[in-house]
Formats: structure tokens, sequence, C-alpha cells
């Protein structure tokens, strides 16, 4: 369990950028989550982080030591592969030993620990499972028990979730978070999933073409998106395009073609007076308010709770509602509001380079 | 169900055309005769004592037998290591790397042979088993290259990374992720550079020395002396052997599976 530093660590592959400078501090017991599509650099900064990938340059600095040079086997850190990376020809208390093996550990120490960690992981009974006789989940559970036992340095987990199945992911998301709790260690995850990001890490790094776009805890990241791509990345959203009019106090005003008044809301860094930029409200703000923009429901998506309704403004702008089934009953034509603090300003991502 | 029918008499003539020189060859090995002849009139094991009892007979067994265990154990080792440098080489050096190793087996047996014999006898290795284990060996290489490389493109390489990741050593990653996954296709190298010796017969015709023959190139002198059954007593032995090799195979690879 270590504080863990990126310094200015990148990776081009040819001519190809995976990983632009990169600076990233992981104090000493945090779940941090990588979060973003593929090709984003999210991969390539794990195995960095493992020792598979040598760095183009930079450094990577854990507990004060830099192991930027060292081989995978020399960083202890503990991996958990996409598709688990079980030795087949091993059962499952084998497995699972195999790291404590390595490191010479008494035959005593390795079933003592072995034990332990099959009972944390809730697969006591199954040391002497062979591999192929198990679940997805429970392989899943191995994969994770093999690299904990060890006790690593930081651990890292590559889409661990992606080959199980919707249920089985829920599960095994609350079962990392217990697990994580219970005895936190610096954690690296990466997933493309904004649920997995948000129910297990202290922290979230958004990435995007090979770089951090933003790094914060979900909440900050959903209330305060730095731009359009964290804004869609993380939950749904309601976008609405338009030049930047004034901009004060942390405050700006957007043009929309079409709409009357400006919309003002929060603003966020990096807008331009008079440059384009995207008004960001999120659909559980959408409601119902007298006196407010008069519009006709286009469509209705039932999901359980809550409804989800595809409003039409006069404009011509449409807007998704998420709320209370009871909020939209009925009727076809309404009148829209939403509370002042609901809209933030967004520099537009589509227009960067 | 016609067109069925004509099928597996098809299949069967197919099959009948494989085996019988097969069936043919085993039970003139039982004859009381002394001469080959189809089918035998008498049957007697008189033509397998001659063959066990006659030093030379035994000896060019033995010489088989030595010459085919040190050839598999040198192909296997060497072909192992092929395999494995090839799997780790980039495209293009993969594609060159294995039609060199290959070679000898695109190569017809006598220009390999009249190279090999000038060879050995400008080293003086003629008449020798280091000859023969040496002439084996490369035409042995070929298959346990080709049965551990289809292996290893069966291994997940993660699974290398992983227990690389857990600590260990390139050494024992290979000890104990590498070799236990690629082992159906070292066994099944073993098997093919051990029948390829034992069968081999151009070269050790060029190679074999008065002292130092095996047992086809006995058989194969034999014939030209006096055509008598014994000779079909030493190819029902090397037929007995070649399908316990293979045998053996299918079951130690069905084990590992």
């Amino acid at each position: 369990m270590s504080k863990v530093r990126f310094a200015g660590i990148s990776k081009a592959f040819g001519a190809v950028n995976a990983l632009l400078p990169t600076d990233l501090d992981i104090p000493q017991g945090e779940f941090l989550t990588l979060l973003g599509p593929s090709g984003s650099g999210k991969t390539t900064l794990l195995n960095i982080c493992a020792g598979y990938l040598p760095p183009s340059a930079g450094r990577l600095v854990v507990g004060g030591r830099d192991v930027t040079a060292l081989p995978p086997r020399l960083r202890n850190m503990g991996m958990v592969f996409q598709n688990f990376a079980l030795f087949p020809h091993l059962s499952v208390a084998r497995n699972v030993a195999y790291g404590l093996e390595v490191r010479r550990l008494s035959r005593d120490e390795i079933a003592r620990r072995v034990t332990d960690v099959l009972r944390m992981t809730r697969l006591d009974g199954y040391g002497d499972r062979a591999i192929r006789e198990l679940s997805g989940g429970q392989q899943q559970r191995v994969a994770l028990a093999r690299a904990m036992v060890i006790q690593p340095d930081i651990l890292l987990m590559d889409e661990p979730l992606g080959a199980l199945d919707r249920q089985l992911r829920k599960e095994v998301q609350f079962e990392i978070r217990r697990l994580h709790a219970a005895r936190p260690r610096t954690t690296i995850y990466v997933t493309h999933d904004q649920e997995e990001a948000l129910v297990m890490s202290d922290r979230i790094a958004v990435m995007r073409a090979g770089r951090i776009v933003q790094i914060g805890s979900g909440a900050d990241l959903y209330e305060r998106p730095v731009d359009t791509f964290v804004a869609r990345f993380l939950g749904e959203s309601n976008l609405l395009a338009g030049t930047v009019g004034t901009i004060a106090d942390g405050r700006a005003s957007l043009a929309i073609a079409g709409l009357a008044e400006p919309l003002e809301g929060r603003a966020a860094d990096g807008l331009r007076a008079g440059g384009p930029a995207a008004a960001l409200l999120r659909p559980e703000m959408v409601r119902a308010h007298a006196g407010g923009f008069e519009a006709r429901v286009a469509e209705r998506v039932y999901l359980g709770e809550l409804v989800a309704v595809r409003l039409t403004l006069a404009s011509g702008h449409e807007l998704w509602s998420r709320r209370l089934a009871s909020e939209w009953s009925g009727r076809d034509v309404v009148e829209v509001g939403w509370d002042a603090g609901a809209i933030s300003i967004l520099p537009d991502a589509s227009y960067e380079s | 169900m016609m067109s069925r029918l004509a099928l597996n008499g098809f299949v069967a003539l197919v099959a009948a055309f494989l085996v019988l020189p097969i069936l043919a060859i085993v039970p003139a090995a039982f004859s009381a005769q002394s001469f080959i002849r189809l089918p035998p009139e008498t049957w007697s094991l008189r033509w397998w004592g001659a063959f066990f009892h006659d030093p030379s007979w035994r000896l060019t067994l033995f010489t088989s037998l030595k010459v085919a265990t040190l050839t598999t154990l040198f192909a296997v080792i060497a072909g192992t290591a092929a395999a494995l440098g090839i799997a780790r080489s980039g495209p293009r050096g993969r594609a060159l790397l294995t039609g060199l190793f290959l070679g000898p087996v695109v190569t017809p047996a006598i220009v390999l042979a009249v190279a090999l014999y000038s060879m050995a006898r400008a080293t003086g290795l003629v008449g020798t088993a280091t000859a023969l284990v040496i002439a084996h060996t490369m035409l042995a290489l070929p298959f346990v290259v080709l049965n551990v490389g289809v292996s290893l493109d069966g291994l997940d390489r993660r699974l290398l990374l992983a227990a690389a990741g857990l600590g260990a050593g390139s050494l024992h990653v290979f000890r104990t992720v590498t070799l236990p996954l690629i082992a159906p296709g070292v066994v099944g190298g073993a098997v093919f550079a051990f029948v390829t010796s034992f069968d081999e017969v151009v070269l050790s015709i060029f190679l074999a020395g008065p002292t130092v023959k095996t047992l086809p190139v006995r058989i194969w002198e034999e014939i030209r002396l006096e055509y008598t059954p014994v000779v079909a007593v030493g190819a029902t032995v090397m037929l007995v052997l070649a399908l316990s090799a293979a045998g053996a195979h299918r079951l130690l690879t069905r084990k590992a599976r």
C-alpha cells in the first residue's frame, strides 16, 4: 500500500501517441478508476504501471522508490486481467498460492494465507477445484484472490468485470467495494463503464485521446464536468449548443439560437466570450414548472421507478427529462423549467483537436 | 440410402488399401516355411526364435532403439527451444525461421543423404551411431518445432504476464506455466521424432556401417540376400513399436487435457 506518482509518463507507438505526458498522484489506499472509451490510453497507463509496457518518457515512483526500470516481477503489484488469465492447469488453491510460492514462504504460511483470502473472497471449499469447473463470477474472484494474496503495493484491475453478465457485474462491484473498504489498498481500476466507476471509486480520472481530461470524485465529475465530453461520459445529459455572452464571477451566459433569453449558469474553465460552448442540463433537473417553457411530449420511455420523457420546445430544441413517473403522466403539452443552479456552461469538447 | 451404402463401401476400400500391406506382413512372420507366401500354409514361431536368438538382429534392434532415443532427446530439446524462439520473433522472422526449420522435411531424402554422407566421410563419422543420431535429429527436428509451435500458438500470453507479475522469473515461468501447458505438443513432437528415427532408411543406408546398423537397414539388406520370414518378423517388430508410440501419445495427451 503506497503512494503512487506518475511523473510525465508518456507512451508512443511509432507516430501514435497512446499516452501524452501525464502527471498523476495517487494517495495511499485510494481506489482510483481510469474511465474512458477504448483508445483513450487508460489500459496503456495501467500496463506501464504494472511494468508490462515501458514508458517512452517519464518516471513512476511507488512509495518513494523509482520503479520505472524494474521488470514486472520485482514491482510487487497485483494484476487482475480482463479475462482473468488464471492458470488452467492448476487448482484454485495453487493459482492463489502461485505468487506466495515464488516468494518462498513456508508451507504453513502459504496455506494460512490462501485459506484466509479464499474465505475473504467467499471461495472457501473451492481450493481443490479445477479452474474450468468454476463459473465466470467464481473465476473473477479467484483472479482477485490471486492478486490480493501477495499483499501488493498496488492492486491493478483491467476491466475485470467485462466478461461477466450484468447481474453478476453488479454483485462483484459491491464485493470489490466491500473488500476495499475492509482493507484499503492503493488500487487502479480501468473501465469504460461509468456505473462501475461511480460505485467503487474514491476518485475517477476521465481519459480521452491519451490524456486525463478531469480527475475528481464522482460528484465532482457529475456536477462540475470540465467539458461536454466528461458531461456525456458520466451520466445522461442535455447539451444545448450556443455562443458565450458574458463571463463573470464564475458564471456565464450562453445565447442559444431560437431562445429569446440567453441561458445562464456556472461557468467552466476555458470559456471565451463570443466562442462556442454548450449548456449542460441533467435530465433529472428538467421538471414540470408552471410558467416555464412550453413543450410538447414527443416520447415517453418507461424505466421502472422513473420515466424518461423527450420534450420538444417551441424553439425546436429537444430536452430529455427523467423524473418520477407521476410527474409527466397524462398531458401532452406541458410547461417545463429548472432550478437556477441546474445549468453549467461548458467548453464544447468536439471543437478541441 | 443407396448413396450412403456406396459411401461406406468406398471408405471401406480406402481403409483396406491403407491396412492391407500391414495385414499381409504380420501373418508372414508366423509362417513355418522358409519363404514368404501368403497366407502361410503352416504356422509357427520359428522365425521369431530366429530373430531374437540371432545376436546380429538383436544388435540392430538395440542400435535402432538407442539411436531413436538419443534422436528424440536432442530433437525435443533443440526443437522446443527453436519453437520458443520462433514464437518470440516478429512476423517476418517467424516466416523465415519456420521455413528454415522445415527445410529437412521438404528436401528430398536422397539429397540430404548425399550431403550428409560426404560430410560424414570428411569427419570420419561414417558407420558410427553419432552420424545416425545427427542425421535423424535433423529429420526429426521439424516435427518437434511444428508440434510445439502449435501448442505455443494456443498459449495465452497473458498467463506469462500474470506469472511474471506475481513475481516469477522467466525460468520459473517456463517451468511452472509454459512447459505444463505445451506438454501435449512436446510429447507429440517426441513421438514423431522417435518414430521418424526408428523408421528412417534412406539416410541410414548411407551412414550405417558393418557394426552400426539400424533395423530397417538390416531388413533392406536381408531382403536382397534371402527373402525369409525373418524379414517379416523384423517388420512386425517395427510395426508394434510404432503403434505403441502412437498409443502412448494418445494416452499421455488425453491425461494432459
